[in-house]
């Protein structure tokens, strides 16, 4: 009995391990590195381990001893990776700027010297006796560091280490965290607007009605994301089909507005997520006892307070899970701001891109990403706890 | 009234759901520049364009390629995860249910972003394999839900029957619980398919210019310089579809005539 | 020599629960024996440690004298009908019925053969090329039989077969599965819940109770001497008694009843008097009249009296002491309220184990 037991045990272990080994690998891994170059910050210290370690005693005034400036020559003559030492050169001069010419100028002459112990700094370059620059290498030496979270919080060090208020023309992170969260909030409200009454109505139908309610609901499911995309591009330009429409019944005198902006964006993204919506209410509404509303009704409650009383109540669940799941989705969308929204409709995931692909600033768009990735495995947790079902609707 | 009312509010939701889906289809055969109504005459510019063009016809190429060996890939390790999961023998069943479903959770770009960085170090960037393997990631749990499903729906007395019927195990698994789960695995294999066929965020992030997909051209085709190609795209993206359901639908119903065959 | 099938105190326990407790049970090649029991007093657990889908926690299991209970069950050589019926839903009627024939290596023509015959036997030829849901239950059951007929296992094991039918075919059923049993001379065993379907059936039944066998017997003796209070009421509808013991003689026990009243009634060994006891008196052995008659007579009244078709219930009391009975819905006109004298054979009125 026990060894049957452990059998089928290490049998279903056998089956499951690729899988595990596999996300662990492909999926665990890379989200941990996102996490991790949020946080690391050793491009620097990884290239000078000597100055790193000789720079900590260095009290900030005027200019470290003669043993720290001979340490940094040293790392500087033995470094020989060009891309980890482009690397650090980047991100020293990131701190104070200056730094990449100064040090275009500081390694060439280390490398030059017969004997890179008799080299002064001071001679190859007199900005090694501004203390500005040997402040920005001290700071960069620690191998982790904060700055990228709070400057995606819009925070950042002060001189003296205090975290203080970014100025507001530098970064707007925040206001695009706050707007990501209006754009996702306002298409749930579309979507539960729209697809609680529609819900509502295709389980109230039968036969064919019903059938072409659902289709309508699921071949959109079906249809690459893209394709939809492009269809609103061709819908809501100031020539497509919906201002040509309002033009010709005159409605309208002069295209609306309703492409590169919020609207757009709602409009496209509430017709990709609404099967989000109306999936789970319908299937939470199917579930009601039909009984239930005629036994409200001959108790005496008219169809208005019977709705009211029983069968919204009861289909909540559905709303609340279908709101969660639509929510959760909507803040990580990028392809539909991206394609129909404007530079002021750009929510988190357009600005990580940004930040990953545009100016390779990993630090920063793993620490936005950090903060994406925590929001919506939060909305993710409460959704499984309030979700009826097992499963998440395929998209 | 309140009739009226309904129907009014459904046919303007259905309306509104599938407009735009046959709205870009006609426009895959407009003789004009302008991805726009109206058509001022019908030609197959666009969608010779389509395959002829040297960008689209690569990434067309890609994403076949990419495409079968994503799927693949999610099905196989999909298909033994689920069944691995089956009976409810596992500890902490939960926690990997719910580890398996993840990749469906986590935003496209965060994932992208970790990937990209992940790849690199892997020397696996702007190669095949990576772009595969990144698809897979985000297919296996369309294939776990599917498979899942198909195996919840087989009646475990049937497979004690055949036990007690004299069959072994590995033969109640090939003559039974295998051909019942195959509708499902197919489904999770077209699942798996349309996924990576669609998928352009993580595309963006980990493949170079050779592996360039057809989602991904047409992501920037509509960015940089839309044209009536895009919807000759769409066109064959959703005819691909359809026929992925067909070939689905016609799969399932051999497996069921040779499952038959082979017993008779 | 062992019997053909033995269990030797076999016990299996889940988690902490145990479900069956050191079982013995012997049953004979040919025999047709019903394991009856609420749900969940562990008869189909038995059955299913039987066919070898779960293992004992204790004990052994013999078939024909050789030990069983470590083999899989696809080396045990038994035809299992399941309660649903379990017939594979991806292959045809005939495609389900070769099964077990294809997996005995049985070459492809003797296949086709012994298919064709079995589905005649059953008469059902003519849909051997649908699938198992284009049948009705009926059919379906009759497949399920056929497929753990046809490759003449040495046993037959039936988990609740005719649960999922309604009540004409399930008695049709009960009638075609006992001539087969007849005919080919089978060993069955049998899982029901529905005693009637057991005491139709079966050559003997084994009544279970909370993993234990409360008796076992034919059905005769299980309905005429239940042993203990459990079979008494599981097995059709009885007056249960609790009565003191006045005195003992010659194997005939006097009961006083309360409220005056006294019985005779067999006593088996191991009763004296002065000790208390429950007796089963089956409400059709009581004769209801105006004049005693035999050594038993109770004077009693009318309270209730149901019209069943083709019996009535009679509700009887004196005072707290009460007695259902069953008679001819002809044997009188029984008014509510009037007094009646109810008779009993002493033989009739048995004691139960405590």
């Amino acid at each position: 009995m026990k060894s049957g037991v452990l059998r089928d045990r290490s049998g279903a272990l056998l089956l499951v391990l690729p899988v595990i080994v596999f996300l662990a690998v492909f999926f665990l891994w890379p989200l941990w590195t996102m996490v991790t170059a949020a946080f690391v910050d050793d491009a620097v210290s990884k290239v000078l381990p000597r100055t790193a370690s000789s720079i900590v005693s260095w009290d900030g005034q005027g200019v470290p001893s003669q043993a720290t400036r001979k340490a940094l020559v040293q790392d500087l003559s033995a470094a020989s990776e060009e891309q980890a030492l482009g690397e650090a050169v980047r991100r020293l001069n990131s701190a104070a700027s200056g730094f990449r010419t100064l040090l275009g100028r500081t390694i060439p002459a280390v490398k030059a010297a017969p004997d890179p112990a008799q080299v002064d700094l001071a001679a190859v370059d007199p900005r090694w006796n501004d203390t500005r620059f040997w402040v920005a290498l001290k700071e960069a030496m620690p191998p982790y560091t904060d700055r990228n979270i709070l400057a995606a919080l819009d925070l950042k060090r002060d001189a003296s280490g205090i975290i203080v208020a970014e100025a507001a023309d530098v970064s707007a992170h925040r206001l695009i965290m706050l707007r990501t969260l209006m754009v996702a909030a306002m298409v749930t409200v579309a979507c539960a607007v729209i697809g609680f009454p529609y819900a509502m109505l295709a389980a109230s139908l039968t036969g064919w009605k019903r059938s072409v309610l659902l289709l309508a609901v699921v071949l959109p499911l079906w249809t690459s994301l893209l394709v939809r995309t492009a269809a609103w591009f061709i819908l809501l330009q100031n020539e497509g089909l919906i201002n040509r429409a309002l033009q010709a019944i005159g409605l309208i005198d002069s295209p609306l507005p309703l492409i590169f902006n919020r609207l757009g964006v709602v409009i496209a993204m509430t017709h990709v997520l609404l099967p989000f919506m109306v999936l789970p209410i319908y299937s939470v509404i199917l579930g009601i006892p039909r009984n239930l509303m005629s036994a409200a009704q001959s108790m005496g409650a008219g169809p208005i307070r019977a709705f009211w009383r029983v069968l919204l109540p009861l289909s909540l669940p559905g709303l609340l899970s279908g709101s969660l799941l639509v929510f959760m989705v909507a803040i990580g969308y990028y392809i539909t701001p991206a394609l129909l929204g404007g530079a002021n409709d750009q929510m988190i995931s357009s600005v990580i891109a940004f930040y990953a692909t545009g100016t390779a600033n990993w630090g920063l768009a793993g620490a936005l990403g950090l903060i994406l990735l925590v929001v919506t495995t939060v909305l993710y947790a409460i959704y499984g706890r309030f979700s009826t079902s097992q499963q998440v609707p395929g998209a | 009234m309140f009739r009226a009312l309904q129907a009014t509010f459904g046919i303007a939701v259905v309306v509104f759901l599938l407009m735009p889906i046959f709205a870009i289809l006609p426009l895959a055969f407009t003789s004009s520049v302008f991805l726009n109504y109206p058509i001022p005459a019908y030609s197959m510019r666009w969608m010779h364009e389509l395959t002829t063009a040297e960008v689209w016809r690569t990434s067309i190429l890609n994403s076949l390629i990419i495409g079968s060996g994503a799927t693949v890939l999610a099905t196989v390790l999909g298909t033994l995860a689920s069944l691995g999961m089956r009976r409810g023998a596992l500890p902490m069943a939960g926690l990997l249910r719910t580890m398996f479903l993840l990749p469906m959770v986590v935003p496209a770009v965060v994932l992208g972003v970790g990937m990209q960085i992940f790849l690199v170090r892997l020397g696996l960037a702007s190669t095949y394999l990576g772009v595969i393997i990144a698809h897979a990631v985000l297919c296996i749990p369309f294939v776990i839900v599917s498979v899942s499903a198909a195996l919840q729906g087989i009646d475990p007395t049937i497979e004690r029957a055949a036990s007690s019927l004299g069959a072994r195990p590995v033969t109640v698994f090939r003559r039974v619980t295998l051909p019942l789960a195959i509708p499902g695995v197919v489904s999770g294999a077209i699942f798996a398919f349309a996924t990576s066929l669609d998928e352009v965020v993580l595309t963006l992030f980990v493949a170079g210019p050779n592996q360039r997909t057809l989602a991904r051209q047409m992501f920037s085709s509509i960015r940089e310089n839309i044209s009536p190609t895009v919807a000759a795209a769409a066109l064959l993206l959703i005819v691909g579809t359809l026929c992925l359901g067909g070939l689905g639908a016609l799969l399932r119903w051999r497996q069921g005539r040779k499952t038959a065959a082979a017993a008779a | 020599m062992r019997p053909f099938i033995q269990f030797e105190s076999v016990s299996k326990a889940f988690g902490s629960v145990t479900v069956v407790n050191a079982l013995d049970l012997a049953i004979e090649k040919g025999e047709f024996v019903s394991l009856l029991g609420p749900s969940g007093s562990g008869k189909t657990t038995i059955l299913m440690m039987l066919a070898g889908f779960e293992r004992p926690t204790q004990g052994a299991i013999y078939l024909d004298g050789k030990r069983i209970d470590h083999l899989p069950p696809y080396r045990r050589q038994m035809g299992v009908v399941f309660q649903n019926y379990a017939l594979f839903p991806h292959m045809t009627v005939a495609e389900n019925v070769a099964f077990p024939l294809e997996m005995q290596r049985v070459p492809r023509a003797e296949i086709a053969r012994r298919v064709e015959r079995a589905l005649d036997m059953v008469k059902l030829k003519p849909l051997k090329d649908r699938r198992p849901s284009q049948l009705s239950g009926g059919q379906q059951q009759r497949i399920a039989l056929t497929r753990a007929l046809v490759f003449e296992p040495s046993v037959i094991l039936m988990d609740e077969p005719l649960g999922a039918l309604d009540k004409q075919l399930r008695e049709h059923m009960q009638l075609e599965i006992r001539e087969l049993h007849k005919r080919l001379g089978l060993t069955i065993v049998f899982v029901t819940h529905d005693q009637s379907e057991a005491l139709t059936m079966s050559d003997r039944i084994a009544v279970f109770n909370a993993g234990r066998i409360e008796q076992i017997d034919n059905p005769q003796v299980i309905y005429d001497t239940p042993r203990t209070r459990f079979v008494a009421e599981f097995i059709g509808e009885t007056n249960l008694i609790e009565a003191k013991i006045a005195s003992v003689d010659n194997q005939v026990a006097r009961l006083s009843l309360g409220a005056g009243l006294s019985a005779r009634a067999h006593a088996a060994g191991g009763l004296s008097a002065g000790q208390t006891a429950s007796f089963s008196l089956r409400p059709e052995r009581i004769r209801l009249g105006m004049a005693p008659e035999g050594s038993n007579a109770l004077d009693m009244t009318i309270t209730d009296c149901i019209y069943h078709g083709d019996h009535m219930r009679v509700q009887l009391a004196r005072d707290d002491f009460s007695l259902v009975a069953r008679c001819e819905r002809l044997a009188g006109h029984w008014t509510v309220g009037a007094p009646v004298v109810a008779s009993f054979d002493p033989r009739d009125c048995t004691v139960l184990a405590q």
